[in-house]
């Protein structure tokens, strides 16, 4: 059926089926890709919302048929690069862009508001925008960059709250990426179409547990549109995901059993994402269905089922040192609790996709998101048995991560068909399929038994922790290592006793998942703290103060930490808000308490939270990136640490820019292409700052040194007296807001004694080629000779810490909770960008509060973005931020990690806050309304609480 | 291929549907219809969008009902004057459903059409007592909107055959009150954990109870109740009994609590893994219909003709207001005087 309507004040019209949804034909028939599914067309996540009429609507519900002579205004139509909307100025000053992959329909909901309401109060805001998920920001930024823009547009002169970028570390640096995601020009690998693109689909598992008998591809293989069926048999090399322990199979071969519900048994690749699927549901498949359970409790009985022959734990790690008997014998007070936590989804908005083909050299090429490109590298030739040199991972622009993009999974399957079809060959998962199938957050089952003296001193310690890693591996083999690791804290015990162990179940396979295992530990031990905090009497800043790990002293792992440690000042700098926030709890409830009783009965509850978070995780001690020399005479900086939001190239950028003593336009950033960058290592444990960042600022300076070197020979001139010449190069930039392009113009080197003789970068390459000397300088950031072989740790303890104070508003009759203020101060040893790194923890806290209230996956029930919730903007808190710099030792600038980290701290404070106005604890996460009330009325029937 | 038509009329709409014998379906916002075509649950052969019908955008107050075209969106209650003024359990209601982008496309007829048992539309048109006009091809007549509802998801209106043109309920008379109230996992774009609308009408002389003993017996005492609950039961509940148990009491505190009591007693709500248990809902309900009957009653006194607001003071009565799908955009709802 033949539809017209006008896109973005152009007419068109379009011959398709009307009940197609207005997505699709963007997307798909008109080449708006900036415009993004993110919900398998359920609205449940706003990524795809575009204004009909001026309106906001979700565009996956919208069948085309109904905009039939109507006006349709996609992000595309906003603004141009060239040309932005104040709207999408704002958003990249103010740092509202992180991934981007909400970025477009949060556009498009904002402009409508301002359209009908030029001055919106932050309530109108919200409802508007509560239809928008958004996974890395914490909304914070969103709301003030609408303000920001609303501003402008009522003619108020605004300046841009990152006003010069300088200094370059240290100042606002707007992002190198941002201005193609607020005008939907990034391209994303579901935005990518490649001729003869194929298709893929998976068939998976229904069944938790079971033998696979046969397999029969015959019928699917002769359905329409079907390229190939691949099976277990068709892999050419190890049918595995390298070093995971026990190794999870690509595709699990009949005679075998599948572990976890969504299990991958085959796939097909086809014409259209439709025929792929198709053709997977027409594979049969005899299964034999075997006991199943998603309970550590069970599958550690003695009589348990067995998942893997060799029993069903994974691994077990100890940490112990001092008498502990002695230690309870003289404390004053003995505390036991057991703390459970939940299966957690990423729920990043974008989904799992990766796109492979066949690139002009013959190599089996991949781009999809990723932490670690060459690791992918190295999985992909494993499986197809090639040398790692014919396979190459580029990582494109990516939707948000939080380690779910951490699974070789998709990327490795995508590299096997590629491979096998020789043609472009693209996999996406439906959200559906990423809830079933990707990795979650390891549910942990906590006990602790914690001593104390009367006068608040911290005793011994010993705790015992159950992470469950469901089905599969997938890394699960080094969270007993962080469990415990986290399980003890910034503080100084005189005895310790903690073991984890990771055990398999039948549920989803547990997974990287920001703070990597960390989070949950630190969940119980801080609110078995304050437990014993309330126990005790004591106040809960002045008790984590009183027992805080001094620099120097045998920390919880036995030994001293390698890294500066900020704790007493985090703890300080929060505290005049934290008696505030204890001030004014105590007079609501006291003014709520005395109110007629048929007032809605609210109350406010103050907590409080601390954390060390061990980051930088080794592997390797040895860091390279590289700085370049280009032909035309201009920087670039190779290195691999992929930025899926957090923003790397542009510390990258940075760092190097300072390093180089010249403006960021200059430098351009290469990063996490196997065929271009060097192995940075693992983007894992938020070392990109400190580790890749290091690695880069030595290849800069090296590079500065060796063109100083050549172009004081040029010019017969001491290097010393040698500067590069700013005032010439033209931005080549797109429009005045994108810093990430380098100057097109010519840089020169100059004296500064004598300004006037000087010699173009463009010379000195050409001097560097003549004298055959390599533009490509090395960077290396080498941290083994601090920890010499012997005697190091089997990871370096780099430790950074911080906490955060949480306000809430708890509903005595439904249970219902409200998280109205968080104040997070959190020891970032230098924040490169501040803004950026205030964004990170902004981000976190509002995913700590949906850990903390809301978000839980469970097996056979949850299905997708509907029935998982993750935080929208109407329960962000205000938020304060402080970056507390204690320089780090060996960091960039002194900078440290920080990523992961800030997510820590939240889930417990809120906890802590809500179990002191319920009188009674919640040790089971997240904190229902249901979970709350039971709380409430445990106390109330108890007589206990304070309320 | 499928097609889409937009008949200007009702008629033309039965026409079609009769020509498709079945395979045509009436599509409004079709925030419902899309994903269950996705899904497969329904594969119907043509959408029939009523949205284009001239008049079917429009909220109308006549002198005895308020009347609201199949095209009104959740966004138009949501923005409309005169509800903000007078029937704040439904504005309140329209703005639960999602969230603005939904609310922009999604219908009240629509989502009355879906017969879920905890659609929001439906349980504020149970307390409202409202109708629909049901058309199909032996003619129109109006349906009390609860006799639609015939199990979960299942409703007495065919959509292959038969369109509601109108739903309209009795127009807010002195002294009339609604509430609405809802507990939820999270603050927006959720379903309810349970939603509650209550509407509460006084008797015409006196004001408040405080001084009811001095006018006439029945004076300030409750004429009129009705308490809609979702998800309680296979269908979008009413609390007959603690509705009986109201009228011709005084709304007292202790009476209050006492309908809430029978409210309780009357539900039957589910476990829900995702949710809620049966144990918390029936928990809750208690406090959601202790509040919600709390604020209606006083609306309701509020409206007393001394009041200083007077009663349907500055209202235009011939007042209509369109849905913003044809006149373009309209000012968000500020926040208003009788919010909780």
């Amino acid at each position: 059926m033949k539809i017209s309507f006008t896109v973005n004040h152009q007419p068109v019209i379009v011959d398709v089926d009307p009940a197609q949804p207005l997505l699709d034909v963007l997307r798909d028939e008109l080449g708006l890709t900036g415009t993004k599914q993110g919900c398998d067309y359920e609205g449940e996540c706003g990524a795809c919302t575009v204004l009909l009429d001026g309106r906001p609507v979700r565009s996956c519900l919208t069948p085309v048929g109904k905009v039939a002579g109507r006006r349709v205004l996609t992000v595309e139509g906003l603004g141009h690069p060239e040309d932005l909307h104040p709207l999408q100025t704002a958003f990249i000053e103010t740092g509202a862009v992180q991934c981007g992959y909400c970025t477009p329909g949060i556009l498009m909901a904002a402009k409508a508001l301002l359209d009908r309401e030029p001055d919106p109060t932050e309530e109108q805001i919200n409802e508007a925008m509560a239809g928008n998920l958004c996974r890395c920001t914490g909304y914070t930024r969103i709301r003030a960059a609408v303000q920001l823009a609303a501003a402008r547009m009522r003619g108020e002169h605004v300046p841009s709250p990152r006003p010069s970028g300088k200094p370059v570390v240290g100042g606002d640096a707007t992002r190198t990426d941002s201005v193609e995601k607020v005008t939907g020009q990034a391209k994303y690998v579901e935005d990518i179409a490649m001729p003869g693109m194929l298709h893929a689909g998976v068939l998976r598992s229904p069944y938790h547990h079971a033998l696979v008998l046969s397999l029969d591809t015959g019928a699917a293989a002769q359905l329409p549109g079907v390229v190939r069926i691949v099976t277990a048999a068709d892999i050419p090399g190890k049918n595995g995901l390298g070093d995971y322990s026990q190794d999870e199979p690509v595709l699990t071969p009949e005679g075998e059993t599948v572990k976890m519900a969504g299990a991958p048994i085959a796939l097909v690749v086809a014409e259209s994402p439709e025929e792929a699927r198709a053709g997977a549901a027409a594979i049969e498949v005899e299964y034999q269905p075997l006991p199943h359970t998603f309970e550590v409790e069970d599958t550690l009985r003695e009589d348990a089922f067995p998942i893997y022959e060799g029993g069903n734990v994974l691994t077990t790690d100890r940490v112990a040192h001092g008498d502990l008997e002695a230690a309870f014998a003289q404390s004053d007070v003995i505390i036991r609790t057991r703390y459970r936590t939940a299966y957690l989804e990423h729920a990043a908005l974008e989904r799992e996709t990766a796109l492979g083909y066949i690139d002009e050299e013959g190599r089996v090429t991949v781009t999809g998101g990723t932490h670690e490109p060459h690791w992918q590298q190295g999985y992909i030739a494993s499986t197809l048995a090639v040398d790692p040199s014919q396979v190459r991972f580029i990582t494109p622009p990516t939707g948000g991560s939080f380690g779910g993009k951490q699974d070789p999974w998709p990327l490795v399957a995508t590299g096997l068909m590629t491979y096998l079809v020789r043609r472009p060959v693209r996999l996406t998962y439906s959200r559906e399929e990423s809830f079933e199938a990707s990795p979650k957050r390891h549910p942990y089952s906590v006990d602790y038994r914690i001593g104390a003296t009367q006068d608040g001193r911290l005793t011994g310690i010993a705790v015992r922790i159950n992470a469950n890693t469901g089905g599969y591996d997938g890394h699960g083999q080094y969270i007993a290592n962080y469990a415990v690791t986290a399980s003890g804290g910034p503080y100084l015990w005189q005895a310790v006793d903690a073991r984890a162990q990771s055990v398999y179940t039948n549920g989803p396979k547990g997974g990287q998942f920001r703070g990597f295992g960390t989070p949950q530990s630190t969940f119980a031990l801080e609110c078995t703290l304050d437990e014993l905090i309330q126990k005790l009497g004591e106040d809960p800043l002045e008790f984590r103060l009183k027992n805080a790990l001094p620099q120097s002293a045998i920390s919880f792992l036995g030994y001293p930490v390698a890294e500066s440690l900020g704790y007493v000042e985090v703890l300080e700098t929060i505290r005049p808000r934290f008696r505030e926030f204890q001030e004014e709890a105590r007079a609501f409830n006291a003014a709520a308490a005395a109110a007629s009783p048929h007032t809605r009965a609210l109350r406010k509850g103050v907590g409080l939270s601390g954390m060390w978070y061990r980051f930088g995780k080794s592997g390797s001690l040895r860091v390279e990136a590289h700085a370049e020399l280009a032909e035309d005479g201009h920087f670039v900086v190779y290195c691999s640490a992929p930025d899926y939001g957090q923003g790397t190239n542009t510390v990258m950028n940075q760092l190097a820019a300072e390093a180089l003593g010249v403006p960021r336009e200059w430098v351009e950033v290469v990063n996490a292409d196997t065929a271009l960058t060097p192995d940075s290592g693992i983007q894992g444990a938020s070392r990109a700052t400190y580790w890749v960042g290091n690695a880069v600022c030595r290849a800069a300076r090296n590079l500065k040194h060796e063109i100083l070197a050549t172009a004081a020979e040029l010019l017969d001139h001491p290097p010393s007296d040698l500067a590069f010449d700013g005032s010439r190069p033209a931005k080549r930039a797109r429009s005045p807001h994108l810093h990430g392009g380098y100057g097109q113009g010519t840089i020169r080197v100059a004296p500064r004694s004598a300004p006037g003789r000087s010699v173009s970068l463009r010379e000195v390459a050409q001097e560097f080629e003549r004298m055959g000397k390599s533009r490509r300088v090395i960077g290396l950031f080498d941290l083994s000779p601090s920890f010499p072989e012997e005697g190091r740790p089997e990871y370096v303890p780099l430790f950074v810490t911080g906490a955060q104070a949480a306000e809430v508003m708890v509903d005595l009759h439904t249970g219902e909770v409200r998280v109205t203020r968080v104040v997070a101060a959190h020891d970032v040893g230098r924040a490169i960008n501040p803004p950026d790194a205030k964004g990170q923890i902004e981000g976190a806290v509002v995913m700590g509060l949906g850990a903390a209230l809301m978000e839980e996956y469970i097996p056979d029930a949850s299905t997708g973005l509907g029935d998982y919730y993750v935080p929208t903007i109407q329960s962000m808190p205000e938020i304060e931020v402080h970056l507390v710099e204690v320089p780090s030792f060996h960091g960039p600038h002194g900078a440290k990690g920080l990523g992961e980290a800030a997510i820590l701290p939240t889930t417990p404070a809120i906890i802590n806050a809500v179990s002191r106005v319920t009188g009674s604890r919640i040790r089971t996460l997240p904190a229902t309304p249901e979970r709350v009330l039971r709380a409430i009325r445990r106390a109330r029937a108890s007589g206990g609480g304070e309320i | 291929m499928s097609d889409y038509l937009t008949p200007a009329s009702t008629e033309e709409v039965i026409q079609i549907l009769e020509t498709y014998r079945g395979e045509a379906r009436v599509i409004a916002g079709g925030t419902d219809v899309m994903p269950d075509i996705r899904r497969g649950r329904i594969k119907p052969r043509c959408l029939v969008d009523v949205t284009r019908i001239p008049g079917l955008d429009r909220i109308e107050v006549t002198e005895d009902f308020v009347e609201v075209g199949a095209a009104v969106t959740f966004a138009a209650l949501r923005d409309c004057a005169y509800l903000n003024r007078r029937v704040h359990a439904l504005t309140d209601a329209a703005r639960s459903v999602g969230a603005a982008a939904i609310q922009n496309a999604a219908t009240w007829v629509g989502n009355l059409v879906q017969a879920m048992p905890a659609a929001d539309g439906a349980v504020i048109a149970l307390a409202l007592g409202a109708e629909a006009r049901v058309v199909d091809s032996r003619g129109a007549a109006w349906r009390p909107v609860e006799s639609l509802f015939e199990g979960p998801g299942v409703s007495a209106v065919d959509p292959t055959r038969q369109l509601i043109t109108h739903v309209r309920f009795p127009r807010p008379a002195r002294r009339w009150g609604s509430a609405w109230a809802r507990v939820g996992r999270r603050p927006a774009l959720v379903l309810p954990i349970l939603n509650c609308a209550v509407i509460l009408c006084l008797d015409a002389d006196g004001s408040s109870p405080a001084q009811s003993g001095e006018v006439g017996k029945n004076a300030g005492c409750i004429t009129q109740a009705r308490i809609a609950l979702g998800p309680v039961a296979p269908r979008p509940f009413r609390a007959r009994q603690a509705e009986t148990f109201l009228k011709g009491n005084r709304p007292t505190e202790e009476t209050l609590a006492q309908a809430a009591r029978l409210a309780q007693l009357e539900a039957n709500p589910r476990s829900s893994v995702m949710r809620a248990s049966r144990e918390y809902r029936l928990t809750v309900i208690l406090s959601l219909v202790g509040d919600a009957l709390t604020v209606a009653a006083e609306r309701a006194r509020s409206n007393a003709p001394d009041s200083p607001q007077g009663w349907d003071e500055g209202i235009d009565r011939r007042a209509t207001e369109r849905s913003p799908t044809n006149t373009g955009p309209q000012g968000i709802q500020r926040p208003m005087e009788h919010r909780e």
